[in-house]
């Protein structure tokens, strides 16, 4: 008989990319804020129940506005972002091409290195109206979901313009309101989906849980 | 010398929660007095309701067109001579092809769908000079030469994105389809769905992981009857060491080329 069963070779998990594009502007001071960070803290303890979600899943946060990069790509053992502050204006276009850029340079590292990964998640949480110009923000939005490059959710809190952000959401996933503040549901199910995703097989189309927390509007 | 082969599948630790079936499947045959065996795996996509029916059909076909072709009495030697890269692509479409309406067939009769039966296909015809093979989405197929390091056939067929590739169903399959026409005297042959690619394959620069293929060659070297002598393969797709790092079904078809 041979020495020893097969060695396996050491490859790197596929990843599974999110980014979370969160408004912090403003109008979400106050009780939205602190639901929201609360949010964000279940989502993390959430994913660390899963072992293959905390191998595979890589979390960032961009926040605008100011656009900024509150957290870049880790997975979620490493992902301690500081608590959101709400403040500034809306620059959702800005934020949201911002995101995208993020996105093509992760993926372009995961290429370099040899690492496998599931289609990004782009997943956006406001409240307002973009106080910039965001056409161009929807139109790569709407072309890098009809090819499969990503898929982006648009998730309006309570006060959001639901007619821009129906513009910007690709027809095929349109914006769904939270119910209230309810964003431990949220994050609980966007946890849920990741798993989901991360332990996903080859062609299989991932069936997402039902959207509790939210409204779908078509 | 003959070829000794032998092939083995092993559900997935998944599939086996969810109490799904082995949806891999793999076959062999030897023909022509020990000299040319041919073999096919298959994996059914986990999103086709009969994943395991279109595998097990799709490998089946392939297997009887083989037999076929050498019972047929033209031409008057089947498969003696090398195929060269057309003539190998031209008979892996016509096998393709067949499949294919084999797998329609089957869908009208059950009232499946054609996508209810979509799975992967790798095929390869081998004798102790040359060897002819193809896939069609992922999985892989190594062969050792004797004297050089182990040599992977074909990178797998994937899109962007982990979670992609194509099925023989797909509309674009016969494009998609990969050949390779491999001349020397190839005497290990290892044809595997994707559940074990992980484990096998350095994915940064898509070589085989000598240390896996190595125990499987030797296995077979010091097992005359393979087929009746399957523990240590059965051992290795049943290990826990193994399942913790798939949870996917696995298949194995091992050929070698030995003194008999």
């Amino acid at each position: 008989m041979p020495v020893g069963l097969p060695e396996f070779a050491e490859n790197p998990e596929n990843r599974c990319p999110v980014i979370l594009l969160l408004d912090t502007s403003a109008s979400m001071a106050g009780q939205p804020i602190q639901e929201l960070n609360r949010g964000i803290g279940i989502f993390k303890e959430d994913l660390l129940k899963d072992t293959q979600a905390s191998l595979s899943a890589e979390v960032s946060i961009v926040t605008f506005g100011p656009v900024k990069l509150l957290q870049d790509f880790v997975t979620v053992d490493y992902f301690t972002p500081s608590p959101l502050i709400a403040d500034g204006v809306t620059p959702m276009g800005q934020a949201i091409e911002y995101a995208l850029d993020l996105l093509e340079t992760r993926k372009a590292t995961y290429k370099e290195n040899g690492i496998q990964y599931y289609r990004p998640w782009v997943f956006l949480i406001t409240d307002g109206a973009p106080t910039d110009s965001w056409q161009r923000a929807a139109q790569r939005v709407r072309e890098g979901e009809s090819n499969g490059k990503f898929s982006f959710f648009a998730v309006a809190v309570e006060g959001a313009d639901m007619n821009t952000l129906q513009q910007i959401a690709p027809p095929e996933r349109p914006p769904v309101t939270l119910k209230g503040l309810d964003f431990s549901s949220l994050f609980v199910w966007l946890s849920t989906s990741m798993k989901r995703v991360s332990s996903g097989k080859i062609g299989e189309a991932v069936p997402l849980p039902p959207v509790g927390w939210g409204q779908i509007n078509t | 010398m003959a070829w000794r082969a032998v092939v083995r599948s092993s559900v997935g630790t998944r599939h086996q929660k969810q109490q799904q079936p082995c949806q891999d499947y793999g076959k062999y045959c030897i023909l022509n007095h020990q000299d040319v065996v041919v073999g096919a795996v298959a994996d059914g996509a986990g999103s086709a309701k009969h994943a395991d029916v279109g595998a097990k059909l799709a490998v089946e076909t392939v297997i009887t067109i083989f037999r076929e072709i050498v019972r047929s009495p033209q031409p008057k030697e089947p498969l003696s001579r090398p195929l060269n890269g057309k003539e190998a692509r031209k008979l892996f479409s016509k096998i393709v092809a067949e499949v294919i309406s084999t797998l329609e067939e089957k869908a009208v009769q059950e009232n499946y769908t054609i996508a209810d039966l979509a799975c992967t296909l790798l095929v390869f015809v081998a004798t102790p000079d040359w060897l002819a093979a193809m896939q069609i989405g992922d999985g892989f197929m190594v062969v050792g030469l004797p004297g050089k390091e182990h040599q992977l056939l074909f990178q797998p067929d994937k899109g962007e994105f982990v979670n992609q590739t194509t099925f023989v169903t797909s509309a674009q399959a016969l494009d998609e389809m990969q050949v390779n026409v491999v001349s020397g005297s190839q005497k290990f042959i290892c044809a595997s769905t994707d559940g074990l690619e992980r484990v096998a394959i350095r994915m940064s620069d898509w070589t085989p992981f000598p240390p896996f293929f190595k125990p499987l060659e030797e296995y077979l070297w010091e097992t005359p009857e393979p087929e009746q002598d399957d523990q240590y393969i059965q051992n290795f797709l049943a290990s826990e060491r193994l399942n913790a790092r798939t949870d996917d079904d696995k298949t194995l078809l091992l050929c070698l080329y030995a003194p008999t």
